[in-house]
């Protein structure tokens, strides 16, 4: 029963970390570039979140769409006019650019919105369901749903949408998708734009059970990577695969280890995931 | 002839530059910190300059030094100068290690798994609160200043412990370089493929060079514990104030030559001081804005560095 209440919660969170992290698979597979400052982005939207919640009441669940429009105009910003011009520069010009971007949006929230933490009161932030025995918490599972609403939007937008098949013809290959007239720094922009929306979206989505700070994007660095490696840079079916297993991992983990060793539990299949199948779990390669 | 000049009017100044400085002052501590990090930086740069493997978990190594010989000296009464050939050895261990499973990654997998082994030696310092002390970290025992504990009232020495520091790291980047396995690094950094299909051993090329770095940079902890005094996991293992400052150092003067960490520790390190002494009074988090955009605009402008962009200008 402990362990499926573990399993349960994990799928709850897994779903939340699944929307997170399509942003970074979705950047790699467009433009092969691995956005280490993605997970900024969470941290961004979890203040867009937080003080459209404190000025209008909103609550955060719909604040997330306000931190979805934020972080997509931060995003085609930053593709227009930082990471355009590294997209043909080497590897490390690609990494220390994105680390960069890390660094300054951490402390350029630590400047505007100070180190303490907050968080936002809701109706139904403390309140659960109960089934035979099994708890499952009300923001858990809102989470979860507007997390399985987008997942689902963005799939729609991918297969039927023209950006959206320009995007897919992009990330299979540019030059053909060039020169059969899409004009692939746009895509880009979006693509970039919609990524980083997404993350944000997540981190409004979670307020009212995690508290914001400048550095809760950190904190999620290492584990949304993990999740796109488990399901294979690249592929957004297998961020939803990812997200979900990390979740589990993570919820389990603590059934059998001190809390504090959660992350290092995830570190440790991160490292062994990279060694042993860097393409993927799903991948049939 | 002006070349034996030149490196003998370097050297007379740098012998007496600590005794123009006060010896207790502000400036002097500067000079120590651009010296120590311009030796991690070319620490880095043995692995990741020679062979293109981008490391973001150095702070693992580093961390690791400084703990070993701090928690050495606090339980076993042992000298740091002992602690410090302990550090390198463990140092060493690690670095061989952790390339067992991250040997066959390239570019953006081999920085992110890096990154993870810095960020999961944080968490375990962090959390084996029984041997680390935890999160509030650990102090070097205060003793009467000696050299055999390496502990002095005056900065002067570290100047000189810290400028031998460099010379040392400096040397190896340079022997290694100009070694044959130097070239075989250099073989496969340009192409992998290429350098294997030629008989180029490119796992032992990158398991050496790295574990010569790990080590040297984890002795380069026991420095900075010696110099600090004080240290907790979130600093000892820092990912923007260990790893990837080492790593901006290089990229600023230039990823894999001799000159480049230099180049950047002057530079970055008293930019950073100057912001910090300045802005941090109106905002904490300035001072690391500035440090990020300056690596932004670094990569933007000249990815090989300034000392590419100097040599480009003259051309």
């Amino acid at each position: 029963m402990e362990l499926l209440q573990a399993i349960i919660n994990g799928l709850l969170i897994g779903g939340v970390y699944a929307v997170i992290s399509i942003g970074l698979t979705l950047v790699f597979g467009v433009m092969s570039i691995v956005n280490f400052a993605q997970a900024e982005f969470l941290m961004i939207g979890m203040y867009v979140g937080y003080y459209c919640w404190r000025a209008f009441g909103l609550d955060p669940i719909l604040g997330s769409l306000i931190a979805f429009g934020v972080a997509f105009l931060i995003g085609v910003l930053i593709q227009r006019f930082l990471i355009e011009r590294v997209i043909d520069a080497p590897e490390v010009a690609q990494i220390f650019l994105t680390v960069g971007l890390l660094i300054v949006l951490e402390n350029l929230a630590l400047v505007l919105f100070g180190s303490d933490f907050k968080s936002v009161r809701t109706g139904y932030q403390t309140s659960a369901l109960a089934f035979s025995g099994l708890i499952i918490g009300v923001p858990y599972l809102f989470a979860f749903a507007v997390s399985g609403v987008v997942g689902i939007l963005l799939w729609a937008f991918l297969r039927f949408t023209w950006m959206g098949q320009a995007m897919r013809a992009t990330a299979q290959n540019g030059v053909a998708a060039l020169s059969l007239g899409i004009n692939i720094r746009r895509v880009r922009q979006v693509a970039f734009g919609l990524g980083v929306g997404l993350t944000a979206l997540g981190g409004s989505v979670i307020l009212p059970y995690y508290t914001a700070s400048p550095t809760a994007g950190a904190q999620f660095v290492v584990l949304m990577f993990t999740v796109v490696v488990l399901g294979g840079l690249g592929s957004v079916l297998g961020a939803v695969f990812g997200g979900l297993v990390v979740g589990v991992i993570q919820s389990v983990s603590t059934l059998v280890m001190p809390i504090q060793l959660q992350n290092l539990a995830l570190f440790v299949v991160f490292i062994a995931m990279l060694a042993v199948r860097p393409q993927g779990l799903l991948s049939t390669r | 002839m002006i070349r034996i000049l030149l490196i003998a009017v370097l050297a007379l100044g740098l012998a007496v530059l600590p005794w123009l400085l006060p010896a207790q002052g502000y400036a002097l501590r500067v000079v120590c910190l651009v010296l120590l990090f311009a030796a991690m930086s070319q620490a880095w740069n043995i692995a990741a300059g020679l062979s293109g493997q981008i490391s973001l978990g150095h702070a693992g190594f580093f961390g690791a030094g400084a703990y070993t010989s701090t928690l050495l000296l606090i339980h076993f009464n042992l000298s740091p100068w002992l602690g410090l050939i302990v550090a390198g050895l463990v140092g060493a261990a690690l670095a061989a290690l952790i390339s067992l499973p991250t040997m066959k990654l390239k570019g953006h997998y081999f920085a992110l798994a890096t990154l993870a082994f810095g960020e999961a030696m944080r968490v375990i310092a962090n959390s084996w609160t029984s041997v680390t002390g935890g999160p509030v970290g650990v102090s070097v025992p205060f003793a009467e200043p000696s050299l055999a504990l390496m502990q002095f009232q005056s900065l002067r020495p570290y100047f000189y412990i810290m400028l031998a520091a460099l010379i040392v790291t400096c040397i190896a980047f340079q022997r290694i370089r100009t070694s044959a396995l130097g070239l075989r690094l250099r073989a496969l950094k340009n192409h992998a493929d290429a350098a294997s299909s030629l008989g180029v051993d490119t796992a032992a090329a990158k398991l050496f060079a790295s574990t010569v770095s790990g080590a040297l940079i984890a002795m380069l902890g026991v420095l900075y514990a010696q110099f600090q005094f004080f240290f907790d996991p979130d600093t000892a293992f820092s990912l923007a104030g260990i790893s990837i400052r080492i790593a901006l150092i290089a990229i600023i003067g230039g990823v894999g030559t001799v000159s480049g960490p230099l180049l950047g520790a002057l530079l970055i390190l008293p930019i950073e001081e100057a912001t910090n002494a300045y802005l941090s009074s109106h905002a904490a988090g300035l001072s690391q804005i500035v440090f990020g955009a300056i690596l932004i605009a670094v990569v933007i402008l000249q990815p090989r560095g300034l000392l590419h962009l100097w040599k480009s200008r003259r051309r």
